[in-house]
């Protein structure tokens, strides 16, 4: 998948980039609109990121500019100002998603991912890896053909991993995941830690592998590499 | 007590005052002019007396209503000398009235003889004078206190007008609309000198507010990106084989830029909801909200063993921004299970025009009226920033509902009353509204 990251900071830019760049995607920066413009003629994207607040305008200007030029790209606003407005102006002008700093990088790669399979694929909606599949439309697991009985967020939770393999998901991101943002009484990491338990109980019970793992100090993965 | 109230009772105290020193004044110089006509007739009298025996004439018992007495006398005065007395004398024992007498005493030489010659005169007695004063003290006090109490509301509204003018639009005031005062000049040099410091001030206070918000506002977003550049490098980090030590080291500054953020975006919301951004024009089916709420939690609830009933009416509608209702939800339901003990229970009910939410718990320590400060967290909930409840707090207040917490048997009760749809949401102005008839002349 290629993607073009629309953000001035050249820190976080990086960060990004580099993070995307490890899960296979094809990343290019712009810092400034002009040069987003320039590019996005030039080259064709499956995904754009792109940052409201630039030096040289409104990032809003870019899905007024795509929209004018009939570009296909799915975009996804990374805003630091978490406004309602800006939010709205946003999906009402096209954008697929919609993103408040500081994210998880997980988080990213969640959403772009969603975007990805609802654009690009056709609206598939079966995430599958070895033995587990996933339909994301009706929310149901099955692991080697045995459906799992799993609660909403047990589900939400699974294909969070699943999304995010071999990557460590921090107790943070996972919360922030599952309950949002304004979780501050729910930051109790218990109820994250009792949520990935289910899961990997319920999936060795339908004698699946344990593929998530616990990393010390950090969180949890899911190791494709484990059988 | 109003300003034209106690400027009339100060006017009043000092006519009460006035009124009897007044009177006093008064009853002695008219007796005094009484005495002294009085005295000047009789003495005239007398000297007409001497004429006419002096042209031979004998004198009669009267001469000019005045009762006179011509005798010969041993002793001799100069002709300039006159003995004056007065005394009251009961004139007519039938009428029993008293009367004043005054008699004057003068010698002659007349045709070498002396004669002394006395006439007598009855005056107004003072008592009569008094009584004459009295009646017109009653009537000046009646027109005068009439003409006070008439006039004094009448002055003062139009004296006091710009005062009353200044006093409405401080009422009016609001920080948040940002709008400067601005005064009509008067005439009165006080009113003026009012208008200019209040002018003044608010000037200052909407300055200082407007920067302070900027500040405020400009810093939070400003935090935005530094705090999504730590969180991103931390994330990359975590990636490489991080064991043991370095790993709880990564594991502690995930959790404090995770706080860092929460806090954060708390403030940029409360911040928001003063500025009145998430106003709501529309109603919604607040049921349902309640509902997905509810089930959102039923996993955590479970996890944290406890059970959890509710009672939902259906279509209860509620004029709420639809961004909020999960914000003030989840920070109430999120409370609910969070200051609860395993096996414990909560129970949410939804009726029209009432959110109840109860749940099980030990009893706060600290004082109830601090529960919806900023920063307040009850003991032990050191991951909690402490500001859900007055995020809670402000959504309520912004839209005209109020809240409620006790503690009674056992059970964290928290009340939420929404006004009737047709109210206006905006409580502020209501409030305002009232001040303003308390004050109207």
């Amino acid at each position: 998948m290629k993607v073009l990251l629309i953000e001035d900071n050249v820190e976080l830019a990086s960060s990004i980039s580099a993070f995307l760049a490890r899960e296979g995607y094809i990343c290019e920066i712009s810092y400034n609109i002009r040069d987003a413009q320039d590019k996005l003629i030039s080259f064709q994207y499956d995904c754009v990121l792109l940052d409201i607040m630039l030096p040289d305008g409104n990032g809003l200007e870019i899905l007024r500019f795509m929209r004018q030029e009939k570009l296909q790209s799915s975009i996804l606003i990374l805003s630091a100002k978490n406004s309602l407005d800006d939010k709205i102006i946003g999906l009402e002008e096209g954008a697929d998603d919609y993103l408040t700093k500081p994210f998880h990088m997980p988080e990213l790669n969640a959403r772009l991912r969603a975007i990805y399979r609802r654009k690009t694929l056709n609206g598939s909606n079966i995430i599958a890896f070895n033995e587990i599949t996933l339909n994301i439309d009706t929310f149901e697991a099955w692991v080697n053909g045995t459906q799992l009985d799993m609660t909403r967020k047990e589900f939400d939770l699974l294909m969070y991993f699943m999304v995010n393999r071999n990557r460590v998901l921090s107790r943070q991101s996972i919360a922030a995941h599952l309950w949002g943002d304004y979780t501050d009484n729910l930051s109790n990491f218990d109820f994250v830690y009792q949520h990935v338990k289910n899961i990997r109980k319920k999936i060795s019970a339908a004698s699946g592998t344990d593929y998530i793992g616990t990393v010390y100090g950090l969180g949890y993965k899911f190791h494709t590499s484990r059988q | 007590m109003k300003i034209v109230d106690r400027f009339t009772l100060w006017f009043l105290g000092v006519t009460l005052l006035i009124i009897p020193i007044n009177s006093y004044i008064t009853y002695n110089s008219i007796k005094k002019e009484i005495d002294k006509a009085a005295v000047e007739r009789l003495k005239h009298v007398n000297a007409r007396a001497a004429e006419q025996l002096a042209r031979g004439e004998a004198v009669g018992e009267f001469m000019q209503g005045c009762r006179i007495k011509a005798t010969p006398s041993d002793s001799t005065m100069p002709a300039d000398f006159f003995l004056i007395t007065d005394r009251d004398v009961k004139h007519d024992p039938d009428l029993e009235d008293y009367d004043r007498k005054i008699t004057v005493a003068s010698w002659h030489q007349i045709s070498g003889v002396s004669y002394k010659i006395i006439s007598g005169d009855y005056v107004t007695r003072s008592e009569q004078i008094l009584a004459g004063l009295r009646v017109s003290i009653f009537w000046k006090l009646i027109i005068l206190i009439g003409l006070v109490v008439l006039t004094a509301r009448l002055a003062s509204r139009l004296v006091l007008a710009p005062f009353y003018n200044t006093l409405k639009k401080l009422q009016h005031f609001n920080l948040r609309s940002r709008k400067k005062l601005e005064f009509k000049p008067t005439r009165t040099k006080e009113f003026n000198e009012l208008n200019c410091f209040v002018g003044k001030m608010t000037d200052k206070a909407v300055d200082d507010y407007i920067s302070l918000k900027e500040f405020s506002e400009n810093a939070s977003h400003e935090l935005q990106t530094p705090l999504a550049i730590i969180r991103s490098k931390l994330e990359l980090m975590s990636e490489y084989n991080i064991e043991g030590e370095e790993a709880v080291l990564i594991s502690d500054m995930q959790n404090a830029v995770d706080k860092l953020t929460r806090i954060n975006k708390s403030l940029v919301l409360l911040a928001r909801l003063e500025n009145n951004e998430y106003e709501s024009q529309e109603t919604l089916n607040f049921s349902r909200f309640v509902r997905e709420s509810v089930n959102t939690f039923c996993d955590l609830v479970t996890l944290k063993g406890l059970t959890m009933e509710y009672r939902i009416e259906e279509n209860v509608d509620v004029k709420l921004h639809a961004a909020l209702v999960d914000i003030l939800l989840n920070n109430l339901v999120g409370n609910a299970i969070r200051h609860n003990y395993p096996g414990g229970h909560i129970s949410v009910e939804l009726t029209a025009g009432k959110l109840v939410i109860s749940n099980t718990g030990h009893e706060p320590q600290e004082p109830v009226e601090e529960m919806f400060r900023r920063f307040r967290k009850g003991a032990g909930c050191q991951n909690s920033v402490g500001i859900g409840l007055s995020i809670v707090k402000q959504i309520c207040d912004m839209n005209g509902f109020t809240i409620n917490y006790r503690f009674q048997a056992g059970h964290h009760i928290i009340t939420v009353d929404f006004p009737p749809a047709s109210v206006s949401s905006k409580l502020l102005q209501n409030d305002a509204r009232s001040l303003h008839e308390k004050t109207q002349l």
